[in-house]
């Protein structure tokens, strides 16, 4: 494009066409040393290919902002309605404040009890989800176990942590017990899957190496999957972590346990300020969390 | 050094006195002697290596064809041919990596064509194989990389990832016979090719093999540390009469690091002798036909 001086040839087909003498079929006397193999029916059609690179994501472009126009109408969304309401909600912002702090004790046992459900949960989660990730990975699990691991990853998956924790909850009672159990299981859904496919992505040569020196399968998986996935699978459990703190705050909601039951309860009261301060916990633990394990993340990875 | 690799010698010819006996006596007088060269008197021992006649068929597609192969005690044997003359599917064949479709192949004392159950994990490790891309395990310390040559009757301190104290020892003395011991600690991935592929070599030599496969052993390093890795695979087997099957596609190199030459070309065998009764002229009928197809495309 640099190259063309004639402002036209960038314009469009008939501009494109001119695009030198090279192109066209007295092109090949030019350059008899490279040998052109390319008819010129054949040249000139390939060279229309490209005329417009992006073509297919020209077409695909309207196609999205349909999608989005249809899901906007679905979804009820209303810029009239944000502004009108925006007023309500500054003064919603504004009962926040000032923060009541004079029940700390209480947020900072609930937030305690959080932080252990998280930890607990994601210890059970992490170790069912990668059991679970060796019968979903393709180089390790043989195809009968496979494609029911997978199928299963997939049904959990797609029912919400919320409804686990409430059969959990009528299981074995009220209590952050239910809420570990909602967040174990959930997470063979999540992350279950992304290990089997770091699991999956692993260099062959290892696991050939292994194979040829006779190692059982469990050997092959110790030392030839295991320590290349290894970075990545750690990497992913601290992300379940981050989000299980973030989680377990709204399995409260339904009485599994954490923060999540006193915040709805200051809302249901109206304690505006114990509110903000159970937010502004919650949002200090979640930061300090989120940036510890990001730290982390960054010396294995 | 040379203590060790006596010392380990000698475990090996007992705990594989089974195999011995079952091969005959003979046999054993004649690997168990320490400093042997490949000589006439060798190839009076009995095969460790015996292919006859295999033939290896992906679906309908015929690897190879009619192949026989003997390889003797303290022999280092170069396999040449084109690419997709069968040559990794012949080093495939050996340790039930491909799928045999006729032939009789024995390897070690074991019949390939015909495994006992649980007997494929047996037959590996006494095959010990050097590949090009070395295969290391990269974020694992050099040393564990050596260990896992005896993962296979590691026994049950490598459920929770040991070895055993003899098998540490082991590995140390390996590595310091290929030259990489002040390494041990580091991880596989931060050393050169070279060190890699010694490494690898110290694995195979973990597994006290019986036979060693080297596949394009050298592809991947610079000529003048391909010399020094043939030089140590030459050295294993002359010093520990473990036969090495090479497999290479530099004519020279072949030519300085082998005492036997077999060349295949589309899946048979085209050339099969002793390296020094061999030169480039007699070898280059195994690469004729790449030239003739190159021309096809012109």
């Amino acid at each position: 494009m640099t190259l063309t001086t004639d402002p036209r040839s960038t314009d469009g087909p008939a501009g494109r066409s001119t695009d030198g003498p090279a192109a066209g079929p007295g092109g090949k006397a030019d350059r008899p040393s490279t040998r052109p193999t390319l008819d010129a029916g054949e040249r000139s059609r390939l060279e229309r290919a490209f005329r417009i690179p992006r073509a297919r994501f020209l077409i695909g472009l309207p196609i999205a902002a349909l999608l989005l126009i249809w899901s906007f109408n679905g979804a009820e969304f209303n810029f009239i309605k944000l502004g009108d309401g925006a007023v309500n909600m500054g003064e919603f912002l504004s009962r926040l404040f000032p923060p009541d702090f004079s029940k700390i004790g209480t947020i900072l046992a609930l937030l305690l009890e959080t932080f252990q459900m998280a930890v607990v949960g994601t210890v059970l989660g992490a170790v069912l989800s990668l059991l679970a990730a060796f019968g979903a990975s393709s180089n390790i699990a043989p195809k009968w176990v496979y494609y029911p691991t997978r199928w299963v990853m997939n049904i959990i998956r797609s029912v919400p942590d919320l409804v686990f924790a409430l059969m959990f909850v009528s299981a074995v009672g009220l209590g952050p017990f239910a809420g570990i159990l909602a967040m174990a299981l959930g997470s063979i859904g999540s992350i279950g899957k992304i290990f089997a496919e770091a699991m999956e992505q692993v260099d062959r040569g290892p696991v050939v190496a292994m194979e040829a020196v006779g190692a059982s399968k469990r050997q092959v998986i110790q030392y030839g999957i295991l320590p290349q996935s290894a970075p990545l699978l750690t990497s992913y459990t601290l992300l379940l972590f981050e989000g299980n703190v973030r989680g377990a705050t709204i399995l409260g909601l339904v009485g599994a346990g954490g923060i999540g039951l006193e915040l709805t309860t200051a809302m249901r009261m109206y304690d505006y300020g114990h509110l903000s301060a159970i937010i502004i916990c919650i949002i200090v633990l979640v930061t300090a969390i989120d940036q510890g394990s990001a730290l982390i993340r960054r010396r294995i990875t | 050094m040379t203590s060790a690799s006596v010392s380990s010698r000698s475990a090996r010819s007992t705990s594989k006195e089974v195999l011995v006996v079952e091969r005959g006596a003979e046999r054993r007088d004649e690997t168990s002697a320490p400093g042997r060269t490949p000589t006439a008197e060798v190839r009076q021992a009995l095969p460790l290596v015996s292919v006859r006649d295999l033939s290896v068929a992906y679906d309908a597609t015929t690897v190879l064809d009619g192949v026989d192969l003997d390889l003797f005690p303290g022999e280092m044997v170069a396999l040449l041919g084109a690419s997709g003359s069968g040559k990794s599917t012949l080093m495939r064949s050996l340790t039930g990596f491909a799928p045999i479709s006729a032939g009789s192949v024995r390897v070690a004392g074991h019949d390939v064509t015909n495994l006992a159950r649980g007997e494929l994990r047996t037959l590996r490790s006494d095959v010990g194989q050097v590949f090009q891309q070395f295969n290391l395990i990269p974020r694992l310390s050099v040393m564990t990389n050596v260990l896992t040559g005896a993962l296979h009757g590691a026994g049950a301190i490598n459920l929770v990832g040991g070895f055993s104290t003899a098998h540490r020892r082991r590995a140390l003395e390996l590595l310091d016979r290929v030259g990489i011991a002040h390494k041990a600690t580091a991880p596989a991935r931060s050393l050169s090719g070279g060190q890699q592929q010694r490494v690898a070599i110290a694995r195979a030599l973990m597994q006290q093999p019986k036979v060693i496969l080297a596949d394009e052993p050298v592809a991947s390093l610079d000529p003048k540390l391909a010399d020094s890795v043939l030089e140590l695979l030459r050295e294993i087997a002359t010093e520990d009469g473990i036969p090495v099957l090479v497999s290479l596609h530099v004519l020279p190199l072949a030519l300085a690091h082998s005492d036997r030459i077999i060349g295949l070309r589309h899946g048979r065998m085209l050339v099969a002798g002793a390296t020094s009764q061999l030169d480039a002229a007699a070898l280059a009928p195994l690469y004729d036909d790449e030239e003739h197809d190159d021309d096809a495309h012109h």
